[in-house]
């Protein structure tokens, strides 16, 4: 019961939050210099076509009129237009995302494992060679400079070796071919999975590596764990099942959030990789002042971000008795 | 608990006998994405672009790829010859006829036909006019507000009527694309009923556009690629048009994304793609140079890169301190040292290259004068102008010093100035002209910073709040038209968001351009704007400074016969022109 009052809670409290992070972002955008207008002129158009266009934008109406229209087309599920597309908002947001989740997720699932295994390794052997070599590797991969590391893997991977793709999500030729089967385009896009999945893996395990090792030398020193080790149990059941599952704590967090933000992918990645993600426009809609895309994509990770706050709380209930609400 | 621990090392095992199965299966897979690219069709050209296109609704695409793939698909009634840049017919059957006793203009249109194979016919011209006027779309109705009526005479025969005499008629109203009445008509009546009928009509979802150009849109994945086939209705194919074989030669056209510069050029290296249709940076010259598989074109751009003064408030509003400036801004400098080489300095505001329009004879501002001397030169215009120092940049032997606080006519030090340019990473040309002229004002004493901000609040600085002291912008793609030049200087547009950003005014100047406007005789126009150039560079508004190179590359394998023109080689010319390359391609 209490931690469904403490969902209740949490969950109104959520609301308030969004409700202040959309009018904050919704002034944010319209108080920033920039004309989305900008893009759309050229030299010839006279200042009354730039004032129609505003118009017709609803930009020429005073903020907070805006901010009503904007309120009330939210609660009917409408974010409105983006001015560059010309689309419903909500369809390039739910064009994007499931490539940027596709990609960033399965990075995060990958690398967040690797971290979690060797973390565990590296601290269990701590002073040992093995703990030398992974905790380096781990502070060299975590402190790699993703556009130079992806452009390296790129040039090494598909262009020297010709392994794989050089970027992209999917291969032209195989997808206008009418014989192409659901199978093989999948295969496809799994191919150019490789390379941007390689980059972001190894550039984000070495964080993943650290917290839990850190988290797991600080369990190993808990009397429970003496305990263990003087009932005889095999180091690989002290490791293995006492220690680690009480060192996750940390690296749950870390988790949570990386998945909650991985939605709105790496703006970096997805221009080297060409990788049709969320990043990438969020970014386009910010510089070309595209406001309904900038304010919806912003909006959508605010509340993915927020829910999986909540959800980490959830978690951390489950995963250590010793918290309750 | 002994059972777990038996079949773990099993399961080890069972890994073990399977990894070599994975890494077998995955060979496979690449053995066959590998084939699936050698059996792909060879006829077809694969061009990289830097961007996806935004949209595929004419009315609303602004963005060069938008363009770009548009333009294979939507046609004009003329279009520019690559060589001569003379107005060519297109759609059109032949030059049009002037009537100027009803200040008309007659247009008889080729027997060209829709992507669906319906005939295009004088009627859709006038929709097309209709809609751009009903709707004012924000990108043409500029060009098309002064014709008064438009008249399909018959299915072939379109009749403009204007309300004045307008010399960009010909040059800019007659090079928009045209649209079906068939594609559009229900989409407009539809748009007309909504509150907002302008972004109604922008906001209409297009996934095929019908055209009548050389290509047809086929497939789109939003974010990957656009796959266009031959028009089989293309009205050009066979002929030849100004000794040109039209085709197109190619089956179809892929465009591929490539976000990244540098993977685009690994791509072309690697015979992934045949063109990449964006500018490449002169630092990948030399490899693509050295590859047996590239080829770089350098081409001139219709472009105009400048720095403006404020001329609405002190100390810019001085006529005497912009000309000091244009002594001390050194443009071979900022050419070979920031732009490697890889421009053209811009004397006048129209490039050098439009050569119907450039004025040659023009104040040059030191052009080939060492610092030494330019700084002299500066000096002596600013103390005939009442400048004063407390030490002057040059001294009474006749050296250039280092001079300290600048006194204005008025008797008071000169306040600081700054020079406003977008970030580096949005242009890094500019930023770095920014800092390098700050220098050379310094040199005469003039407190300049250069501060590099967003490109958004540089535009709201510049052309809405008007706040500032001067700036370096550039147009990327300047129409070969002067008309411009009314836009830029006329006093008319130097209110907020207009494009007259220096609030220049000048009466004689606007007289001129108004009659430059209105002028018919293309001798007669030339002569006034030669004039606009030389008030322009007389009160040096904006000091031109550079127009950069079109710098392009293809693989050489497969395609041949790209057309170069003032842009690039990225032009429907290349487009209906290029040809397969049958022995190069065989081998590869």
């Amino acid at each position: 019961m209490l931690i469904n009052r403490f969902i209740i809670r949490r969950a109104f409290e959520i609301t308030v939050i969004f409700f202040v992070i959309m009018t904050v972002l919704f002034l944010l955008f319209r108080l920033a210099p920039g004309d989305p207008t900008a893009r759309v002129v050229d030299p010839s158009m006279d200042t009354e076509d730039a004032d129609y266009l505003i118009s017709q934008f609803g930009l020429d109406e005073p903020i907070l009129t805006q901010y009503g229209y904007y309120l009330k087309n939210f609660f009917r599920g409408d974010l409105g237009y983006s001015f560059h597309y010309g689309k419903p908002v909500m369809q390039i947001i739910g064009n994007r995302l499931p490539n940027t989740v596709l990609l960033f997720t399965t990075s995060i699932i990958i690398s967040c494992f690797a971290g979690i295994f060797l973390g565990k390794l590296t601290a269990w052997h701590k002073g040992t060679k093995i703990d030398t070599w992974g905790t380096v590797t781990a502070l060299v991969c975590h402190t790699l400079f993703l556009p130079w590391t992806a452009l390296i893997i790129i040039w090494v991977f598909g262009y020297k070796i010709g392994l794989f793709p050089l970027s992209g999500m999917l291969t032209p030729e195989l997808w206008v071919d009418r014989n192409a089967t659901v199978f093989l385009k999948g295969l496809d896009i799994a191919y150019h999975m490789v390379l941007p999945l390689f980059t972001l893996s190894i550039i984000h395990f070495g964080t993943y590596l650290l917290i839990m090792r850190s988290s797991m030398l600080e369990t190993l020193r808990e009397d429970y764990i003496i305990t263990a080790r003087a009932k005889g149990l095999t180091d690989k059941a002290v490791r293995d099942r006492h220690a680690a599952p009480n060192a996750l704590l940390p690296v749950v967090t870390s988790v949570g959030l990386s998945l909650a933000f991985s939605v709105n992918g790496g703006a970096l990645t997805e221009i080297i990789f060409s990788w049709p993600g969320l990043g990438r426009e969020l970014i386009f809609a910010v510089s070309n002042s595209d406001y309904p895309l900038a304010l919806a994509s912003f909006l959508f990770i605010s509340i993915v971000v927020l829910a999986a706050n909540l959800v980490v709380d959830i978690l951390y209930t489950y995963l250590d008795p010793r918290i309750s609400y | 608990m002994s059972f777990q621990a038996a079949a773990k090392p099993v399961k080890r095992a069972i890994l073990f006998q399977r990894l070599p199965v994975l890494i077998a299966a995955l060979c496979i897979c690449q053995f066959f994405f590998l084939s699936c690219r050698h059996e792909q069709n060879t006829d077809t050209l694969r061009v990289g672009i830097a961007e996806e296109p935004r949209t595929l609704n004419i009315w609303l695409a602004s963005d060069a790829n938008s363009r770009k793939v548009l333009s294979l698909i939507y046609q004009h009634l003329y279009i520019r010859d690559p060589e001569t840049l003379e107005l060519t017919p297109w759609l059109a059957k032949e030059k049009p006829v002037y009537d100027p006793d009803t200040l008309s203009y007659t247009v008889t249109l080729r027997d060209a036909r829709w992507s669906d194979g319906s005939p295009l016919t004088a009627d859709d011209v006038v929709f097309t006019v209709d809609l751009i006027k009903r709707f004012k779309i924000p990108m043409y109705i500029s060009k098309w507000r002064f014709v008064k009526k438009t008249v399909a005479v018959d299915d072939k025969t379109v009749r403009f009527f204007l309300d004045k005499p307008r010399a960009i008629f010909l040059t800019r109203s007659m090079v928009i694309p045209i649209v079906s009445r068939k594609e559009w008509a229900d989409r407009a009546d539809r748009a007309e009923q909504k509150e907002k009928p302008l972004m109604a009509l922008m906001n209409q979802k297009i996934d095929k556009p019908l055209g009548c150009g050389p290509f047809v849109l086929k497939k789109r994945r939003e974010g990957a690629f656009l796959y266009l086939e031959k028009n089989p209705h293309f009205f050009a194919s066979g002929s030849t048009i100004n000794g040109y074989g039209i085709g197109p030669h190619v089956d179809s056209i892929i465009f591929k994304i490539f976000r990244s510069a540098d993977v685009a050029i690994l791509a072309l290296r690697k015979n992934s793609i045949d063109y990449y249709w964006s500018a490449v940076q002169p630092g990948h010259i030399d490899a693509l140079e050295k590859d047996e598989n590239t080829r770089v074109f350098i081409s001139k751009k219709s472009a105009f890169y400048f720095m403006g003064f404020n001329a609405r408030k002190a100390p810019f509003s001085g006529r005497g301190l912009r000309r000091a400036a244009a002594y001390l801004i050194d443009r071979e400098f900022i050419i070979s040292r920031i732009l490697q080489g890889y421009a053209d300095r811009m004397l006048s505001v129209v490039p050098e290259g439009n050569v119907s329009w450039y004025n040659p004879d023009l104040p040059s501002y030191g052009e080939g004068d060492s610092r030494e001397e330019r700084i002299r030169r500066a000096w002596k215009l600013l103390k005939s102008e009442g400048y004063t120092w407390n030490t002057p940049p040059v001294d009474k032997e006749g050296n250039v010093v280092k001079p300290s606080t600048i006194i204005t006519p008025d008797g008071e030090p000169m306040e600081p100035v700054t020079i406003l340019t977008p970030p580096a990473d949005y242009d890094p040309h500019r930023a770095a002209c920014g800092t390098i002229i700050q220098e050379w004002l310094k040199d005469a004493g003039i407190p300049a910073s250069s501060r590099p901000m967003s490109f958004g609040a540089l535009l709201d600085k510049v052309k809405a709040e008007h706040d500032f002291d001067s700036f370096i912008l550039g147009y990327g793609s300047l129409s070969l038209d002067p008309d411009y030049l009314r836009s830029f200087f006329h006093s008319k547009n130097a209110k907020e968001r207009g494009w007259n950003m220096s609030g220049y005014s000048n009466p004689e100047y606007d007289r001129i351009a108004e009659s430059s406007a209105r002028c018919m005789d293309k001798e007669e126009r030339r002569e006034l704007v030669f004039r606009l150039q030389d008030i322009v560079l007389n009160d040096v508004p904006y000091i031109p400074l550079y127009n950069p190179h079109m710098i392009e590359a293809v693989n050489v394998n497969r395609f041949s016969g790209w057309v170069e023109m003032v842009g690039g080689i990225g032009n429907l010319w290349s487009m209906v022109t290029l040809e397969l390359n049958t022995e190069r391609a065989d081998a590869h």
